[in-house]
């Protein structure tokens, strides 16, 4: 059996377990629950919100629950799919399992990891979707928004997107070990939130930049002009060493682990 | 015949620095045996089996599955060849039996499909394969459990308590299907268990293992020649002062009250005629005689002090 069949096994295992949880659904839920809102408040002042003449109602709409969402949420949402995903199996006794099997461990981590970064990925896909589904439904009800007048601007809500999603994966790394690590899952999530809220707070001193937890608030209120090291933007930079960092230690410290 | 499928040398390991949780254990279990892994609760029956299986990193000392050494290299190839049930068995509550299975069935290469149906069988689960485990009955997920070890058709099962859990009936079909893939397949199974009633019945070979150390290890019919041709009997009179002076006419030493019960030992079964002849000839009555497990006793006595 080769290194590809051991991962693709465990990865298409990972998706059958992932059925019927809640840490799938929590995917869908996440990624719709702004939009929504955010339909419903055009919908309800619908008359405030009309732009003027000439003006993308897009940008306003867009760009704004990116910008409310991204920060806070985005990590919040980070560090409990993380546990969730992971606690599916520690609360099948499933580690002693896995790990008893002819199957490499590193299969087991890595394949695992997979499963919670494909999911990360499917919500901001998903919630891009809702987006764009809300606003041209709003402009079906009220012509007068202009939602079907003007083009959204793809590209720079994609790259938004895209930055925020390099911005989260050191604290997948994190997030994933802690989580495999612990099978009381109070312990990923409390150090997780604490760590979201300080990331938060610490976003505004220079400082943040070495401090993954702020990274989605600095891709937003940096943006563009985040300080760059060897001409990429530091934070899309530090979050994806600190990924590599926790993946590598992460999976030697699991491998060496006893497993009880 | 003489192969040993697991062996360990001088096996250690303990969780905290203060206490040593397995001991130079040499563990033998021949090809083709069903070999009972006796000892009480918090002996290292499971930390025994984690370390078998890779789970637990030993101190020191060896172990060899299959005749060859269990490391990093070998893992793969001899855990292939393993199907393991350790305690709680490992299911995903949220999905049914026949999703449980698949998963396995993924992990590992080469299981045909319609060997799911199979051990589902086996096991007695056909029914129920499209419920949720979380519905199932604590005896359904252990057959469950013991269904997923079956899969690969491995040359060595390993059950960590199985009959944990089981009503009598559970248990007897449990017995009885560890009995079936010994002689049909010729599946070598480790069993662990506290009960030695358990052991007694199901198993060739036997160990048992006090506080990390192995006591004894032997076939079973080893273990029940080694306490001699002698049995203790319990007999239940009505007047005991009689009963004594009659046994002591008899020659019979090594009387002792217990319970309420005159406990005796005899050489053979017909002595027990006699003594029962000698007490009813001094008007005696005798209310029931009854022959006291030797294994029980022996078990007894190896693990409590």
């Amino acid at each position: 059996m080769t290194a590809v069949s051991y991962y693709l096994s465990n990865t298409k295992n990972e998706v059958i377990k992932l059925k019927r949880t809640f840490a799938f659904w929590l995917t869908i839920i996440s990624a719709l629950i702004f939009p929504l809102l955010f339909f419903i408040v055009y919908l309800v002042k619908h008359e405030s919100m009309i732009p003027e003449d000439g003006a993308n109602p897009w940008g306003k709409f867009m760009f704004k629950q990116i910008q409310i969402t991204i920060p806070f949420l985005v990590p919040m949402f980070i560090v409990l799919i993380t546990s969730l995903i992971i606690q599916v199996e520690h609360k099948s006794h499933g580690i002693k399992h896995l790990f008893s099997l002819p199957i490499p461990k590193w299969s087991v981590y890595f394949g695992k990891l997979s499963i919670v970064i494909f999911s990360i990925i499917a919500t901001y896909v998903y919630f891009f979707l809702a987006i764009l589904f809300f606003g041209a439904l709003l402009g079906m009800f009220y012509s007068d928004l202009g939602f079907l007048d003007f083009q959204p601007d793809y590209l720079k809500s994609i790259k938004m997107l895209t930055m925020s999603l390099i911005a989260s994966l050191g604290v997948v790394g994190i997030q994933f070990w802690m989580s495999f690590r612990f099978k009381n899952f109070i312990v990923p999530l409390g150090i997780g939130m604490t760590m979201v809220i300080m990331g938060l707070v610490a976003s505004r001193a220079p400082e943040a930049i070495y401090f993954p937890y702020s990274y989605n608030v600095l891709s937003i209120s940096l943006g563009e002009n985040a300080p760059l090291t060897m001409g990429v933007s530091s934070i899309t930079l530090y979050s994806l060493i600190c990924f590599v960092v926790t993946c590598v230690l992460g999976y030697l410290d699991i491998k060496r682990l006893n497993v009880k | 015949m003489n192969q040993l499928i697991v062996d360990t040398k001088k096996l250690n390991f303990s969780y905290t620095k203060t206490r040593k949780d397995i001991e130079n254990l040499e563990l033998k279990v021949p090809k083709g045996s069903i070999y009972g892994f006796l000892g009480p609760n918090g002996s290292g029956k499971s930390t025994t089996i984690r370390l078998l299986l890779g789970l637990l990193k030993k101190q020191s000392g060896n172990v060899a599955l299959f005749g060859e050494l269990f490391n990093s290299k070998t893992r793969l190839k001899s855990l292939d060849k393993v199907g393991a049930l350790i305690e709680n068995p490992s299911l995903y509550e949220h999905l049914n039996a026949v999703e449980n299975l698949k998963i396995a069935a993924n992990y590992r290469q080469n299981i045909p499909s319609g060997r799911i149906e199979e051990v589902l069988e086996i096991v007695k689960l056909s029914h129920a394969k499209k419920k949720k485990v979380k519905a199932y009955s604590l005896g359904m997920k252990q057959r469950l459990g013991l269904a997923i070890s079956l899969l690969s058709n491995p040359e060595l099962i390993i059950l960590d308590e199985p009959t944990n859990g089981l009503d009598p009936k559970g248990i007897i079909e449990m017995r009885t299907l560890i009995k079936e893939l010994n002689e049909k397949y010729g599946t070598t199974i480790f069993i662990s268990s506290h009960l030695l009633s358990e052991i007694e019945r199901t198993c060739t070979h036997v160990g048992i293992i006090r506080d990390g150390k192995m006591l004894f290890q032997d076939t079973v019919k080893e273990l029940k020649s080694s306490k001699g041709q002698k049995m203790m009997i319990d007999i239940e009179v009505d007047k005991f002062i009689d009963a004594m002076t009659v046994l002591e006419k008899l020659q019979k030493e090594n009387t002792s009250l217990v319970d309420e019960f005159l406990q005796i030992e005899v050489e053979n079964k017909d002595e027990i005629t006699v003594v029962i002849d000698a007490l009813r000839a001094q008007n005696v009555k005798v209310y029931q005689v009854s022959i006291k497990n030797n294994l029980e006793e022996l078990f007894l006595s190896l693990t409590e002090n």
